[in-house]
């Protein structure tokens, strides 16, 4: 039940702000989904260096949850180089060498994980597009790519930790923004725990992450990963995903959830709507495409 | 010429400018339109229309005679349910392009998304480039031109019309097959793609609908009717009804249709009594005169509320299950009694809205009869999501009752066994929906409350996104509501019952902090004004009564509804049978019992000691089986089984006679 934008920038001269641009895409489609809203945002970090992001709550219960944090760091030798708190949610970046699997299940149990990555950071809370601003300033985001969603929560409560993008829990850099519903849930993630994988939350968007990244983590490319995604997967649904240098797409066979692109030289920007792109181009009548059912695609950003 | 600019207007401005003009004559331009949705919708006069730019989601939607030319793109639904005027698209469509279009033509230079055509039902839809998924599906009449390829399942379960195919067929869908086609066919397709300047010299092939799926193939053997006090009997195991089940089963091979409701035993209000004992002599002579009971519904985002003499409304109920002259009577009856009815799913009469004070127009998947003008003369609309008796299910008419009259009206073929879609081509989610209800809300310029109809399944959720997406009002039906046909098994085992429905929804809606942003109309076997005061002591804001009117007015309860042929002259479109049914009588009877549900209501709401409708609350309920208060959380007290109403009996008939 939502709205969900991603946008890759070729290359620098695009004069478009990664940040600023997934703020108004997600602002022109925020009536599908008034109740929450997040972004996943890539901008390259230090060589060596992890970007971590929790949801820590307020007062005491914050300063115990940031404590056993830096128990899990101490542990697991990670270095925090810069920390910050922002509303109910806490930023580390730490210099961390080991796996990093292992390293994310432990603070799992420390605090509530938003993302893990050396480049990725997620941000999202309770609100639209310009309130998670206002609390979070993305528009600040200078990166290369990106990914956002707003949600109208209906069988789960409104939280920031049940809002999306959904990290790909255990593997560093994958975030994941999904309309639709997937009805093998269970299923699959059943499948995935017998293997071993932990999941963060109950909700399909997170199955959908993960289930990517088991796929790249065996090396198989992200655009062959989605392709068995529509196989593999039951339901309805048109969703992104991010990895540190791509973005991609994969829509159901039943085509049930909207998805429409537009790309020139500079950009690739893909929405739920046709007015979140225009948000980027006022005034402008777009050369859109609206992927047929059953499709998916990537794009890379130029190294 | 008048420009109307979307970058310094918002959407609701510029339509209401758009529709001032077009009153004029003017010929109109927008521009800045940037994909906005719901662009031009509700436009009933035939004037010009240039969208310099895309569109998004409904443009030209709901709309009667202009003319819309759009410079680039259209999201979904777009010329959604349009009856004459034309759209022109220079670029590409989104899915569902000319849903349930009823005359219009609509012109797509480029390519078109999925589901195209779904549910039109006169016209013509060109689509110069490629059509994608399941173009066609559920088409019940009108013509559809591919130039490019089919897509996949072209023709899905299409009903009736045309699809002209002039690129690759990629794959045909169920209960579609190729035809020969007419030199005058061709001549026709022609002569319209010359009008619109489309240099086209390639062949057509045609598709029609094979003709497989549309009635039962082995029709239900009518039996002697056992009434339904017999029907539902006493022991639940191998009674007749058993015996008669199984008896047709082995018959016709699949599950049977009939009328009515559930015949099963489950909770219900009856299993509540009042807390307290009602104060004898507290009644007086005439409780109505005493106790406030004129109720508002509707009103809580600025529309106009539905304004009833009591929290009493007449249940949905359409045009088709039931006969012309028998939604008459409900609609006088309704209007005596200063109370709201429902047109049902099969649309509006003029003899119905003359009758009705006050008349909600009902939109279902099919969009059978549904269009601009009548919404316009409605004092409500109300998006059917689905209904106690079948949730999840669409209507289902048989063919006896698809008469020529009837399907002309719903815009579909006549004589065959209609099975409604069971849900809507452009909702298929909550975001979804909340375009929906605001495309309605455009069209008629805010003025009627939206409602939606919930059967009851998953109230928990479905009754936070009816909130979410900005519903005046919700009737929330129950199990034990009734229908015209419906599969038998559905009616007795799918749903919860109408007792769970109210509490399940009171939590919901606490649980979110938004209980006070919202009105329920509670509905689903509610019998008299007892039933009444219960549901709003539960939290209903009003109730309505669907089943119980039929009754008064005549109905015997023989639950063959879905035949056609019924004695009474009420479930059927036989004017043999019709003929027997007196709509002024029947009327008055109808009203009567009403006006005995008033004085119900008004003298057990002052016996528990209230002088008006809103003050019954939970404390003066308490349950009588385990099962309702577990259901309920009420306190359970079967000691109370019959307090207080004999008191209200007896005076009711003092009062009666």
């Amino acid at each position: 039940m939502c709205g969900i934008a991603g946008i890759l920038l070729k290359n620098g001269d695009s004069g478009i702000d990664t940040g600023t641009a997934l703020i108004d895409m997600l602002d022109g489609c925020q009536h599908r989904g008034p109740d929450s809203t997040g972004f996943a945002l890539y901008e390259s970090g230090e060589e060596g260096q992890l970007k971590l992001r929790f949801h820590v709550g307020s007062d005491n219960e914050a300063g115990d949850a940031v404590a056993a944090l830096k128990a899990v760091f101490d542990e697991h030798g990670a270095e925090v180089i810069e920390e910050e708190r922002i509303a109910g949610s806490y930023r580390v970046v730490v210099r961390f060498s080991g796996d990093l699997q292992k390293f994310s299940y432990a603070v799992e149990h420390a605090a509530k994980v938003v993302s893990i990555g050396e480049s990725l950071e997620i941000v999202k809370d309770v609100g639209g597009a310009h309130d998670v601003d206002d609390t979070y300033d993305v528009h600040l985001f200078r990166g290369s790519h990106g990914l956002g969603h707003v949600r109208l929560a209906t069988e789960s409560d409104v939280k920031p930790e049940a809002s999306h993008p959904f990290w790909a829990t255990g593997f560093a850099d994958v975030a994941i923004v999904h309309n639709g519903q997937i009805t093998n849930y269970w299923k699959m993630r059943r499948r995935l725990e017998r293997r071993g994988f932990a999941f963060a939350t109950d909700n399909d968007s997170e199955l959908i992450a993960v289930y990517l990244a088991d796929k790249m983590n065996q090396g198989i490319p992200l655009k062959d990963s989605l392709a068995s995604s529509i196989d593999d997967m039951d339901g309805t649904f048109s969703f992104l995903v991010s990895t540190r240098d791509e973005i991609g797409y994969a829509k159901d066979r039943l085509a049930a959830k909207p998805m429409i692109m537009f790309e020139n030289d500079d950009l690739i920007a893909i929405a739920s709507e046709e007015v979140s792109l225009n948000r980027l181009f006022p005034g402008r009548a777009l050369d859109t495409r609206e992927p047929p059912p059953g499709s998916y695609r990537t794009w890379s950003r130029s190294i | 010429m008048v420009t109307v600019d979307l970058k310094d207007l918002s959407t609701r401005e510029a339509n209401e400018s758009i529709r001032e003009a077009a009153a004029r004559g003017e010929t109109i331009e927008v521009l800045n339109p940037d994909a906005r949705h719901h662009i031009g919708v509700g436009v009933i006069h035939p004037v010009d229309i240039h969208v310099r730019g895309s569109a998004g989601y409904f443009c030209a939607g709901l709309t009667d005679t202009p003319r819309f030319h759009i410079e680039r793109n259209a999201g979904w639904g777009l010329a959604d349910n349009m009856y004459r005027g034309s759209v022109v698209v220079g670029g590409n469509a989104g899915a569902i392009a000319g849903v349930a279009i009823r005359g219009a033509e609509v012109v797509i230079r480029g390519n078109m998304g999925s589901r195209a055509g779904q549910v039109m039902k006169k016209g013509t839809l060109l689509c110069c480039g490629n059509a994608n998924f399941m173009a066609g599906y559920m088409m019940y009449g009108g013509r559809m031109i591919i130039l490019g390829e089919s897509g996949e399942r072209l023709g899905e379960d299409m009903t009736g019309g045309e699809i002209f195919l002039g690129g690759d067929l990629v794959s045909l869908g169920s209960d579609a097959m190729e035809t020969d086609i007419a030199e005058d066919e061709i001549d026709d397709i022609r002569a319209f793609l010359d009008r619109y300047e489309i240099p086209f010299r390639g062949s057509l092939r045609k598709i029609v609908n094979a003709g497989k799926k549309l009635r039962y193939g082995t029709p239900e053997r009518q039996v002697r009717s056992i009434p339904y006090f017999n029907f539902s009997g006493d022991s639940g195991y191998w009674n007749h009804k058993v015996q008669e089940d199984v008896y047709i089963k082995s018959q016709i091979g699949r599950y049977r249709v009939r009328g009515y409701g559930g015949a099963r035993e489950l909770p219900h209000l009856s299993d509540l009594a009042f807390a307290r004992d009602i104060i004898p002599g507290a009644l007086g002579d005439d409780p109505v005169s005493r106790v406030r009971m004129h109720t508002l519904i509707g009103g809580k985002n600025g529309a106009k509320p539905l304004d009833l003499t009591m929290p009493v409304l007449i249940a949905p109920m359409s045009y088709g299950a039931l006969s012309r002259s028998a939604k008459q009577a409900v609609a006088i009856a309704s209007g005596m009694a200063g109370i709201a009815e429902n047109t049902g799913e099969g649309g509006m009469s003029d003899a119905q809205r003359d009758a009705a004070g006050q008349l909600i127009f009902q939109m279902l998947g099919g969009r059978l009869g549904w269009n601009i003008h009548d919404m316009n003369r409605a004092d409500g609309l109300e998006i059917y999501i689905s209904q106690g008796a079948k949730p999840g299910f669409g209507g289902q008419l048989m063919a006896k009752k698809v008469t020529k009259e009837l399907a002309e009206i719903r815009g579909i073929p006549a004589g065959i066994d209609l099975r409604s879609p069971s849900r809507h081509p452009d909702i298929l989610g909550a975001d979804d929906l909340v375009i929906k209800v605001e495309e309605l809300r455009e069209a008629t310029g805010y003025r009627v409350p939206v409602s939606v109809k919930l059967g009851a399944g998953r109230i928990h959720d479905d009754i936070k996104i009816a909130v979410k997406d900005g519903f005046d009002f919700v009737e929330l039906d129950g199990m034990q509501g009734s229908t015209g046909a419906g599969g038998a098994e559905v009616m007795e085992y799918v749903g919860i019952p109408t007792i769970s429905a109210i509490c399940e929804a009171e939590r919901a809606l606490a649980s979110i902090g938004r209980r006070q942003d919202i009105e329920i109309v509670l509905m689903g076997g509610l019998r008299d004004g007892v039933d009444a005061v219960k549901a709003l002591c539960l939290g209903a804001d009003a109730v309505a009564l669907g089943t119980a009117a039929i009754i008064a007015g005549g109905c015997i309860a023989c639950m063959q509804c879905h035949v056609g042929q019924c004695v009474t002259g009420i479930a059927t479109q036989d004017p043999e049978h019709e003929k027997r049914y007196k709509p002024e009588i029947e009327a008055q009877h109808i009203y009567t019992f009403l006006e005995s549900v008033r004085w119900q209501i008004a003298a057990v709401t002052r016996g528990l000691g209230y002088d008006d409708v809103r003050g019954p609350c939970r404390d003066d309920l308490v349950a009588l089986t385990p099962e309702a208060a577990e259901i309920t959380g009420l306190p359970l007290c079967p000691e109370r089984r019959d307090s207080g109403l004999p008191e209200i009996n007896a005076a009711m008939e003092r009062a009666l006679r």
